[in-house]
C-alpha cells in the first residue's frame, strides 16, 4: 500500500509539473511584453528586466513559475478587471461554485443510487424501463440543454425559482443550477448501481443470507448494497471532473458568479492571465480528485491494492 | 516377399537377394523437372463459413432485436439525411440575411390551415400577452420560413441542417483520428509489454492527467478557432479511451496460440499486432467510436457557448445554440431546432453504441 500511495503521489506531482511547464511555455508563446513602451530607454528596459527576473536565463524563469504558482500567486487580470490578483478574483468565486457542485453532487448520487436500487430489485418490470430511459436521457443530452428547459420552465414560466442568481437568495438560486448539474451524474450513478447490484442480488452470498432468513431493508440494505457501491466509488471522480466542465456553461447561463463563468468571461474578453491561472487551479483540482479517490479506493477494496502494488 | 525369404533362408539368402534387386534397378538420379508444384487450389477450400458467418450474423440479429438501438439507428439515418438534403431543400442560404424578415415565426404550408406553425406567436408584454403575426403585419404573405428566421432574417431551418453537418463532419472526423491514433498507441503499448509498457504508459497517465477542459480551451486560444482546429483539440483529448480498450484486448490476446503460430510461421510484430489481433478486437474498437461521436458533438458545442466555437458566418450545433440562447426568453422557438436535434443525434448515437456493445460482446454487462 505504501509503495502504490507514493506512486500515485509521484505521478500526480509530476502531472502538475507537466502542466505548469504547458502553461509557462504559453505564456512565452503569447504575443506582446508589458514593457513595449516607446519612452523607455535600452538601460531602463535592462532595469525592469532586471526587476523581475526576466534576464535570467528561461529555466530559472519556469523553476521561479512554479514557486509562485504553487504559493497560490497566479498573477494579475489584463482586462476583466486591471491589476487585481487572480487568487483574489477566485477566493470570492469558489464557494458558490463549490457549493453548487456539492449539491449536485450529493443530489445526483442520492437519486442515482436510489433509481439504480430500484431498477435491479424490479427487473424487466416498468420500474426498470423507466429507470433506464431516465439514465439514457440523462447520460446523452447535455447539461445545459437541461439548464435552458429548467430555466425556462420553472424561472420564466412559472417563478418557482429564481432564473437568474440573486445574492439574496442563494439557496433557492442553487436549485435549478444543482438540478442541470446532477443529471448526469445521477443517470451515471444509477446506469452503474443497476449493474452492480444485479450482480450483487445474483451471488452466492446472498443466496445464504436469504436462507439464512434474513429479508427486507436489512437484506438490501446491509448485504447487497455494501457490496455493490464498492465499485460505484470509481466512477464518482470523473463524474465529479465532468461537473467542473458543466459548471462552466450552466454558471453562465444561470448567471452564477462562480469560477467557471469567471473562465468563460476570461476567454471571451481575451484575458490570458485569468485563463492561465484558472487553468491551473482546475488542472490541481482535478488531480487532487483523481488521487484522493484512487487511494481511498486502495483503502476500501484490499484486492486493488494487492494487485497495483506489485507493478 | 523378401520377408518370407529372411525367414526361410536367413540372412544369407536376404542379402542375395537385395543385392540382386539393386542390380536390376540402377540409382536415380532427381532432376530439376521432376518437381512441379500440382495446381490443385481448385481443390483446396478454405471453410470460412464458420467464422464470417456466426459471429457477424449472430450480431446483426441480436442488434436488430434491440429496439432502442434500431430506433437510434433510424434517427441518425434521419438526420444525416436531412444534414445532408436539407439545406437545399428551400431556396435560403445558411448566411443569407433579410433584416426585414427578422424573428418571424414558424410557418409551414399546409398544416398552416390547422391553426399551428402558421407564423403567429404569443408575446409576453407588461399588460399580458397576445398574439402577433409577423407575416400578415408585414405583408409578407407569400414567405415562408418552416423552423423561423431569426434575429438577421437568417431561415434557421438551413442554419439547423447546416450546423447539424458541421457537427457531424467534426464529430466523425474527430473520433476516426482518435481512434487511429487511440488504437495504435494501445496495441503497440500492449504488445511490446515491459519497458516501452511503462514508459508509454507514464505519459499516458500524465496526459490523462491534464482536464480536457484546459487542453482544449488553451489550445484554441494560441491557434486559429475553426473547424480543423476544433478536430485537432477534440483529437488530442479523446484518444486516451481508446487506447485503454486497446491495450487491454491486445494482453488478452497476446498470449493465445494463434498469436504464437503466426510468430513461428516469421511473421513481424506489426503483422501480427494489425493483421492477426486487430481484426479480432475490431468490436470492441467499433463500440468505443460510437460513444465517442456524441462526447465529441458534446464537446464541440461546449467549446461554441464558451466562445470558441466555428467563426461565423459558418454555424454548427452547438454556436446556433449559444447564439439563439440569447433571445430564448422572447423567442423561443428559435432555440428549438438546434437543441432537439443535437439532444437526439446525441440520444441516438448513444443507444446505437449501446446496442452494439451488447451485440458485439454479448457477455458484457450493461444497463
Amino acid at each position: 500500500m505504501k509503495k502504490y500511495t507514493l506512486k500515485r503521489i509521484l505521478t500526480s506531482l509530476f502531472t502538475l509539473l507537466a502542466i505548469l511547464l504547458v502553461l509557462f511555455i504559453l505564456m512565452q508563446l503569447m504575443p506582446g511584453s508589458p514593457f513595449n513602451d516607446e519612452k523607455l530607454t535600452p538601460d531602463m528596459r535592462a532595469a525592469l528586466y532586471a526587476k523581475y527576473g526576466l534576464d535570467q536565463p528561461i529555466y530559472i524563469q519556469f523553476f521561479r513559475y512554479v514557486g509562485n504558482m504553487l504559493r497560490g500567486d497566479l498573477g494579475v487580470s489584463y482586462n476583466i478587471s486591471k491589476n487585481t490578483p487572480i487568487s483574489q478574483l477566485i477566493q470570492s468565486r469558489l464557494p458558490i461554485s463549490i457549493q453548487v457542485g456539492g449539491m449536485a453532487v450529493t443530489l445526483g448520487a442520492i437519486v442515482g443510487l436510489v433509481l439504480g436500487i430500484l431498477a435491479a430489485l424490479k427487473r424487466d418490470t416498468v420500474v426498470d424501463t423507466i429507470a433506464t430511459i431516465i439514465s439514457v436521457i440523462g447520460v446523452s443530452v447535455p447539461s445545459y440543454v437541461f439548464a435552458l428547459a429548467l430555466s425556462y420552465t420553472f424561472g420564466f414560466k412559472f417563478r418557482w425559482f429564481p432564473m437568474l442568481f440573486s445574492a439574496k437568495d442563494i439557496f433557492g438560486s442553487s436549485v435549478l443550477p444543482s438540478i442541470s448539474l446532477s443529471m448526469f451524474t445521477m443517470a451515471s450513478i444509477a446506469r452503474f448501481t443497476r449493474s452492480e447490484m444485479i450482480e450483487v442480488l445474483d451471488s452466492d452470498y446472498m443466496l445464504l443470507a436469504e436462507s439464512k432468513g434474513i429479508s427486507g431493508p436489512a437484506l438490501i440494505f446491509r448485504h447487497a448494497l455494501r457490496n455493490a457501491l464498492i465499485p460505484i466509488i470509481t466512477v464518482l471522480a470523473p463524474l465529479i471532473v465532468d461537473l467542473m466542465t458543466g459548471s462552466l456553461v450552466v454558471e453562465k447561463i444561470f448567471a452564477i458568479p462562480g469560477v467557471g463563468s469567471l473562465l468563460v468571461t476570461a476567454i471571451q474578453s481575451n484575458d490570458y492571465n485569468v485563463v492561465i491561472g484558472l487553468s491551473f487551479i482546475y488542472s490541481a483540482m482535478y488531480i487532487g480528485i483523481m488521487l484522493v479517490v484512487d487511494l481511498l479506493y486502495g483503502i476500501i477494496d484490499p484486492r486493488i491494492r494487492l494487485a497495483k502494488g506489485d507493478d | 516377399m523378401a520377408e518370407k525369404a529372411i525367414r526361410l533362408g536367413g540372412e544369407s539368402t536376404a542379402d542375395a537377394i537385395v543385392s540382386a534387386v539393386d542390380a536390376m534397378y540402377t540409382e536415380h538420379t532427381f532432376a530439376e523437372k521432376d518437381f512441379a508444384l500440382k495446381h490443385n487450389e481448385d481443390e483446396i477450400s478454405v471453410d470460412t463459413n464458420f467464422a464470417a458467418q456466426n459471429f457477424w450474423k449472430e450480431a446483426l440479429i441480436r442488434f436488430f432485436n434491440k429496439k432502442s438501438a434500431v430506433l437510434g439507428l433510424v434517427l441518425i439515418v434521419v438526420i444525416v439525411l436531412l444534414a445532408v438534403f436539407g439545406p437545399g431543400m428551400n431556396s435560403y442560404t445558411y448566411s443569407g440575411q433579410d433584416l426585414s424578415q427578422k424573428n418571424f415565426a414558424p410557418r409551414v404550408p399546409g398544416i398552416e390551415q390547422f391553426g399551428i406553425l402558421d407564423g403567429s406567436e404569443k408575446m409576453s408584454t407588461t399588460t399580458g400577452t397576445k398574439v402577433t403575426n409577423a407575416y400578415q403585419e408585414k405583408d409578407k404573405l407569400d414567405v415562408y420560413y418552416w423552423f423561423g428566421s431569426d434575429l438577421y432574417g437568417r431561415d434557421i431551418w438551413t442554419r439547423t441542417w447546416e450546423g447539424a453537418r458541421v457537427s457531424l463532419i467534426i464529430a466523425v472526423a474527430a473520433a476516426i483520428i482518435d481512434m487511429l491514433i487511440g488504437m495504435s498507441y494501445g496495441l503497440i503499448s500492449g504488445y511490446f509489454g515491459g519497458r516501452v509498457d511503462m514508459v508509454m504508459q507514464r505519459f499516458l497517465e500524465v496526459a490523462n492527467g491534464i482536464p480536457r477542459l484546459v487542453i482544449v480551451t488553451l489550445l484554441l486560444l494560441v491557434l486559429q478557432p475553426g473547424m480543423v482546429t476544433i478536430i485537432f483539440a477534440l483529437m488530442l483529448t479523446e484518444w486516451v479511451g481508446m487506447s485503454r480498450i486497446a491495450r487491454a484486448e491486445m494482453l488478452k490476446l497476446k498470449d493465445q496460440e494463434f498469436v504464437l503460430a503466426s510468430r513461428t510461421l516469421g511473421a513481424g510484430s506489426f503483422f501480427i499486432i494489425f493483421k492477426e489481433v486487430l481484426p479480432n478486437i475490431i468490436g470492441p474498437i467499433i463500440t468505443q467510436v460510437m460513444f465517442s461521436i456524441p462526447t465529441a458533438i458534446f464537446t464541440e458545442a461546449f467549446l461554441s457557448f464558451v466562445g470558441l466555437g466555428i467563426p461565423v458566418p459558418q454555424c454548427s450545433l452547438g454556436s446556433l445554440i449559444s447564439e439563439l440562447y440569447n433571445s430564448f426568453t422572447t423567442h423561443p422557438y428559435q432555440i428549438i431546432p438546434p437543441i432537439v436535434v443535437m439532444s437526439l443525434l446525441m440520444l441516438s448515437f448513444n443507444l446505437v453504441a449501446d446496442g452494439l456493445r451488447e451485440a458485439l460482446d454479448p457477455k458484457m454487462k450493461s444497463m
